[in-house]
């Protein structure tokens, strides 16, 4: 049991995505955007990974790619030791049983003109065999475990408020049973109460099904709540990649340090503590790369080296991973020669 | 004691309805000091832009309308006065900053167009003098290049770039009050603290009053002196931002508060579930009922909660409660 308890259940291998861009400059030569460059990570069989960043850096491309809705250029999706980038026809609508999305906006990935019953239904109608009784029984099942009435299933999206919206987009991504679930932004179109309704079903679902989630996010509070480990992506690259604590308490990363002291707190400790960490500028241009740190135009503490040559992740003792010339072993913030 | 610089008075807003009218703004009363940062709470539906939009005059034309109540600004009432006063005053004495960068700009103008044309019509600057400015005014919101930028088209620019050029825009006239409506709800969090400072650096150079629109509690806390939360139309809780945040006397207010998961400092293992507040906020057609209106998703509800409005006790320091328990709590 521990064993397979402890083989990661999707281990993503040096995944990138590009997109063709047309832009002006001599004709018949093509540019790409690389959304994803060259990504790995692995995600413990029911633990949360935090893919965390700004709008740009990849995080949700990443998360499209590794659920084969848009196509990858380079590296491996592997969902429980299969390489799911590969398969076609019947296997990869077996594996798609397996991986299911939540989407950000539960009032466009609704379709208007379905019945409730019908929406949560359809996963098993294209993915599985079950018999007409059998699937009726798992959407009953399914509306009582999202916490919806048995009456909701005959009404259409626009009858439900977003947060019910949500809750019939989580019972869809449910249906067919899938061991890892990708949650886009899962709550960020919801109202702060309505929240933590979500979240709470989110951690309550995971606990009782036994979930993988791949979670999706911008809001450092609710990955701070939500997950066992972070991923923190910039420009398409993986900055840093350490368990929950030890990211939140020791984040190593200039990037990560500077996202973190951004988010505004309630608490007057805590925000009497944290010295601002100022990021000027804007990042750097997708289709023409730095050849250096991506984070180097932006960073308080770079030196010449930074931007000669791009940093690879590198473990800095207990799975902490990190892109930085500047963390060594010591595992010891470059940030904090500044204070 | 200063005379306050805005001073609204028992004001109620209604929408009509298919079926008849809704209160959206109901018995609303505060007053906003010169150079003070004032924040309204809230979840979406609960009124906080439609106050924004009364001061401003922007109500939607034929659909809300001002039914009772004073908005008295610098010994003006604004809800009297005519449609060319307001003109003069918008954009000028008060100016507003919108929540979607990306859709308030015009996306055929350049932005230095933009700005000069307020200077224009409300200074009566020369095109060259205003052009001048817009520069100038680019520079104070710290976008780089500023000689070069004001030709640029809103498109040409990032997010954070297009609010501060909205930022830009709103300050052209020096405004006494600046509003600022969910100012960086589409922006990254780094964006959001540069926008953050930027406000802050202007309050204190300019002295503009500002009042902030918000769902977001470290928002406030970050931002202003005194908030005021809103809850169907009505006020639930006003008072100092730090006295509320270390002991809220509205349930309401302690449910927004706790329901965020808020970012540590010291993170353990220990992760507790998040407060709920169940439900939703309630219809339009409810609001203006002779009850609480939070009764329906409130854990202290007792029965004189469904039967009258709670009456606003006060707590010292200005913090002022609507709940039949609020000094329970």
């Amino acid at each position: 049991m521990s064993e397979t308890e402890n083989k990661p259940l999707l281990d993503v291998e040096n995944l990138t995505v590009r997109f063709e861009v047309s832009r002006g400059g001599s004709w018949g030569k093509r540019s790409y955007l690389y959304a994803v460059d060259d990504v790995s990570f692995t995600v413990k069989r029911g633990e949360t990974l935090a893919v965390v960043g700004e709008s740009g850096s990849g995080k949700t491309t990443t998360a499209l790619a590794v659920a084969r809705l848009v196509p990858a250029y380079e590296g491996a999706v592997k969902v429980g030791g299969t390489d799911i980038l590969g398969l076609e026809g019947e296997a990869l609508r077996k594996a798609r049983q397996r991986v299911q999305f939540i989407f950000q906006d539960p009032y466009s990935s609704l379709n208007p003109r379905q019945r409730a019953e019908a929406i949560v239904r359809e996963p098993l109608d294209s993915l599985s065999t079950k018999s007409e009784a059998e699937k009726q029984e798992i959407v009953d099942r399914l509306f009582a475990a999202v916490g919806l009435r048995k009456e909701q299933q005959r009404l259409f999206p626009h009858q439900f408020s977003g947060g019910q919206r949500q809750r019939i987009g989580i019972a869809r991504a449910l249906a067919t049973q899938p061991e890892l679930i990708i949650c886009d932004e899962p709550v960020s179109a919801l109202d702060v109460a309505v929240q933590a309704q979500i979240l709470n079903l989110l951690r309550r679902l995971q606990a009782e099904f036994g979930l993988t989630y791949l979670f999706i996010s911008h809001d450092l509070g609710v990955v701070q709540h939500m997950c066992d480990s972070i991923a923190v992506m910039y420009m398409g690259k993986v900055v840093e990649h350490a368990d929950r604590l030890s990211l939140f308490n020791n984040p190593l990363h200039p990037y990560t340090a500077a996202l973190l002291s951004a988010v505004p707190s309630v608490d007057r400790a805590r925000r009497e503590a944290t010295r601002r960490i100022l990021i000027p500028g804007d990042p750097p241009d997708p289709v023409n790369m730095p050849k250096g740190c991506r984070f180097a135009s932006r960073c308080p503490v770079a030196e010449a080296r930074c931007r000669e040559s791009a940093p690879d992740l590198r473990d800095v003792g207990g799975g902490h991973r990190v892109a930085c010339h500047l963390v060594d072993e010591r595992a010891v913030s470059p940030l904090a020669a500044l204070t | 004691m200063t005379e306050p610089l805005l001073k609204v008075e028992n004001l109620r807003i209604e929408l009509k309805l298919r079926d008849g009218v809704a209160p959206v703004i109901d018995d609303l009363s505060f007053e906003l000091m010169p150079g003070e940062s004032l924040s309204f709470v809230g979840e979406s539906g609960c009124g906080k832009s439609m106050t924004a939009l009364a001061i401003m005059g922007l109500l939607p034309e034929g659909i809300g309308r001002i039914a009772s109540g004073k908005l008295i600004f610098d010994g003006e009432d604004l809800t009297t006065a005519s449609e060319a006063r307001l003109r003069q005053i918008r954009g000028n004495e008060i100016s507003m900053i919108f929540q979607e960068p990306m859709t308030s700009l015009n996306p055929v103008i350049t932005v230095g167009e933009q700005i000069a044309e307020v200077l224009r019509t409300h200074q009566g600057l020369s095109r060259k003098a205003a052009w001048d400015q817009a520069a100038e005014l680019l520079d104070a919101v710290r976008i780089p290049n500023p000689r070069s930028r004001v030709s640029d088209y809103p498109f040409q620019m990032s997010g954070g770039q297009r609010q501060r050029v909205m930022i830009a825009i709103a300050l052209a006239c020096k405004p006494k009050i600046l509003i600022a409506d969910e100012p960086t709800t589409a922006l990254d969090v780094t964006v959001q603290a540069q926008i953050f400072d930027l406000l802050r650096d202007l309050r204190a150079q300019t002295g503009t009053s500002i009042i902030m629109i918000t769902h977001d509690m470290g928002a406030v806390a970050e931002m202003a002196e005194r908030m005021i939360v809103m809850y169907a139309g009505r006020k639930a809780e006003i008072g100092p931002v730090d006295q509320i945040i270390d002991h809220a006397r509205h349930p309401y207010t302690q449910g927004l508060i706790s329901c965020v998961p808020h970012i540590m400092s010291d993170l353990t293992e220990t992760r507790e579930e998040l407060t709920e507040v169940p439900g939703i906020v309630p219809s339009l057609r409810e609001f203006g009922r002779d009850q609480c209106l939070f009764a329906s998703r409130c854990k202290y509800r007792s029965g004189e909660c469904l039967q009258h409005r709670p009456p606003a006790k006060g707590f010292g320091n200005g913090q002022i409660s609507d709940c039949w328990h609020a000094e329970a709590l």
